[in-house]
Formats: C-alpha cells, structure tokens, sequence
C-alpha cells in the first residue's frame, strides 16, 4: 500500500510543533508512534499535506514521578510506560491496561497521547485513565489548559483538542492508601485484537468499617466513547466491600449505565451480560489489592 | 521533497535521500535492496516486516525511512557472519521452524530481540515474544521448539 505525499516536518520543540500546525491548520496533523495514523493514511481514510512529527521533542516522551501525582508524556511509549517503576507499583490497571494494546512490536511505537486522540471507545488504554483520574493536559500558543479525561472524548475518533493544540501529556494523581484498581478486557484472542468489552474498576475502602469510600468504574466498548458508569459507582459509595455489593453494582453497569450495539465482535445482549461479569470481577480484584 | 537521512544498517553507515511518504520496510527492500525483510499486511497485523531499531523490535512497515533519521537498524542479513549463519537461524533449520519462508525473516528477528534481553525466557515469554509474527503454515509449535532449544 502506497502512502500519499506528505511534507515532513520534525520540530524540535513544542513551540515549534504549534507553530507549524498553526501555519499549516488542518491541513497538517502531528504524528506520534504513527501505528494508527499511518494505517488511516495508508488506507485512504484520512489525507494530509503535512506530517509535523513529535519524536524529536524529548519532554514529550518522559514519565515524571512526583511527591502527589505522575505525569505521562504524550509521545511516552506502551513499552514505555508498561517498564516505569512508579506505573507498576501505583498504577497497575493502567499497565494492564498498556499491555493489552497491540502487539509488543506496536507498543515499541505506539504512544498513550496517540491512543487517547484516536479515541476508539474500545481504546484500551482509556478506561484506566478514566478510574484514575486523569487530566488531560494540552497546551496552544495561547497558554495551557487542562481538562479531566471524562470530559475530553466527544465521540468515536473525537476529543475536545482544538485545532491548534497539542496534547503533551497527562496527570495521574497518585492514589490513596487502602485503594485498588484493576482492569480486565474480553476479546477473541490474547494478542492483536480489538476489545469486546473492556472494564476498569478502582475502590477505596475503610479498613476498619470496611465501608467503600470511594468506587468508580470506566467501562468500554459499549457507548461512542468510553464511559463511567456512574449509577453503578453511586451504589456502592458507603457500602460494605464484599462480594454482593460488587455483584450489584455490576447488575446497575449492566442495565442502567450502559448503551452496547450489535456489530461482528458480539451482540449487544452479549456485551451488556460482559459488563455485569466484568464489572464485578474488577471489583473484587480491586477490592483484594486494596486490601493488601 | 527528498530528505537526507543518516542511519546505521547491520553496523554500516548510510547517507541516504529519501521521500517522506517512503516506509522504513520499503527503503529496506526497494532502495537497499535488503529484501529479507518482508511485506505481508502492510498494516502492523502481521509482524513479516520486523527489524530491531535502536534495540527495540518494530513493524519496520509503521515506521517512516525519515523517522529513522540517526537511528540503528538490524535486519534479518546483519545475522549471518563469516563463519555462517546465527545460531538462532541455525536452530530454525534444524527443528524445521520453517516451511514457506515468509514469516521467517520477522520471527527471526523477534526471537533475537527477545534473547538478547532474555537469554533464558520462559514458555510464556517465548509465547509473547513472538506474538507478533504471524505463521500461516507450520502452526508455531516448530517455531516455539526452535527458540526453546536456544535457551542458555
């Protein structure tokens, strides 16, 4: 397959990066791991005059552990994040998350900023950001601005990212003590597929009531976008974490927060019962981990 | 507009000119005429395009030739020396780790990559390692055996 024509451009620096994009407009699109975009271009879906490509700009690709928060570069890699200390040891759903996505031979290039802009509602990094809170950190020639990831997908391969913004990178605060989180995905095959259902969970808990603080659950796969599945987390808030009260808030994901349709991947009937499994298996898998 | 790119390929240094829309996969096997390398998807499904770059196995059909710009590149024909060729290829011929040939050039690759970092990787890591390459003949359990003899 033939690629179009394209001028490259390579900046060195951010400033540089929206200056180029703030010439060229939308006739330019900024390239990051390029496992997405050059698939899309080789296959006619998209066109562009002018690749501006991130892979010089060295902050873009750094990961920055600090005292409440880490902040991920957009340009950081899959492989990347997956090998950092401070993602496995605070952000585990979020390295299962990375894991899943491609092959290992995608990772090695595949970017999270480049997951999160192509904003496929099965992204599979996606609903790990969601539970842990994640601010979209996006910068234009006009100042900086930050927008929670919730707020941040409008729609299958739609975010809120003006035309002349970069999304440079995102900020996770760290989570609380006697909290946990895990992600499971559900498709046909171990590697190199495309997600059926996808749930991430995360629970904060009492250990002395062991009343839930705090749940929320990000489910994909099953709306435009990911989503949080709101009713489900209001019912667990200041129940006791056990068994039931996860099978119930999977029964509230299953038929109350969520919008799956029929494709060749499985039935919308399948997919909704994958949430009511899934959102408790994470429950309970979030549950243990907070609890150690 | 052409670029000029500085790259080393198997440890040689290359100055070259190269088209922006020009895939790494391509410069390798239309330019420099180092077809070992192969094209199968096209798409970064099927792993037959797999080169190490900078250390790191990738889809060499998903990376841009002007991306590489600085980079190091091993393809599948930097194995073999003077005194013949790698243990790993080696191994593939001798537990008959090939059939057709096509996926073999990427497995190859992929398998050193994993060594490399892992001289001793277990069933599951042999598995993951090479989860990428796509075998359409032999059903992988030749190829699995191949790399499981070369564990130190």
């Amino acid at each position: 397959m033939l690629l179009p024509k394209f001028e490259f451009h390579e900046p060195g620096s951010i400033k540089e990066a929206l200056e180029l994009k703030k010439k060229w407009g939308s006739t330019a699109r900024f390239l990051a791991g390029g496992t997405d975009l050059l698939v899309h271009l080789k296959k006619k879906i998209i066109t562009t005059d002018h690749i501006i490509s991130l892979q010089r700009i060295e902050s873009l690709a750094r990961i920055t552990a600090h005292p409440d928060f880490v902040e991920i570069g957009a340009c950081a890699t899959m492989a990347a994040i997956s090998e950092t200390p401070v993602i496995q040891a605070k952000f585990s759903a979020l390295k299962s998350g990375v894991d899943n996505i491609g092959t290992h031979l995608i990772r090695n290039r595949a970017t999270l900023g480049g997951n999160v802009c192509n904003a496929s509602p099965a992204g599979d990094s996606l609903p790990a950001l969601l539970i842990y809170k994640a601010l979209v950190l996006l910068e234009s020639l006009d100042g900086k601005r930050e927008v929670p990831i919730e707020e941040f997908f409008k729609g299958p391969g739609k975010t809120d990212m003006k035309a002349d913004e970069i999304l440079t990178g995102f900020r996770l605060p760290n989570p609380p003590v006697h909290s946990g989180a895990h992600y499971i995905q559900l498709g046909k095959r171990k590697s190199s597929e495309i997600n059926v259902v996808n749930v991430a969970s995360f629970l904060e808990f009492d250990p002395k009531t062991k009343k839930i603080i705090d749940a929320r659950i990000a489910l994909g796969s099953v709306a435009a976008t990911p989503i949080r599945s709101l009713k489900a987390e209001a019912l667990l808030k200041g129940k006791i974490a056990e068994e039931t009260s996860f099978y119930e808030a999977g029964e509230k994901a299953r038929f109350e927060d969520c919008k799956p349709i029929d494709d060749f991947r499985g039935s919308a009937a399948y997919r909704r019962a994958m949430v009511g499994v899934l959102t408790k298996r994470t429950l309970t898998t979030a549950f243990k981990l907070a609890g150690r | 507009m052409k670029k000029i790119i500085h790259l080393t390929i198997n440890e040689l240094d290359h100055e070259i000119a190269v088209e922006p829309n020009k895939t790494l996969a391509d410069l390798l096997r239309y330019d420099l005429k180092l077809t070992g390398t192969k094209k199968g998807c096209d798409t970064g499904d099927c792993g037959a395009c797999t080169v190490i770059m900078n250390g790191d196995p990738v889809n060499s059909c998903l990376v841009l030739a002007v991306q590489t710009n600085g980079s190091r590149i091993e393809t599948v024909e930097g194995l073999s020396t003077d005194e013949g060729i790698h243990p790993i290829q080696k191994a593939f011929v001798e537990k008959g780790a090939i059939q057709c040939g096509y996926c073999t050039p990427g497995m190859i690759m992929s398998t050193k990559s994993l060594l490399d970092k892992n001289p001793n990787p277990s069933e599951q890591e042999i598995r993951e390692g090479i989860s990428g390459n796509l075998c359409r003949c032999t059903g992988y359990t030749k190829i699995f055996e191949a790399i499981e003899s070369l564990r130190s």
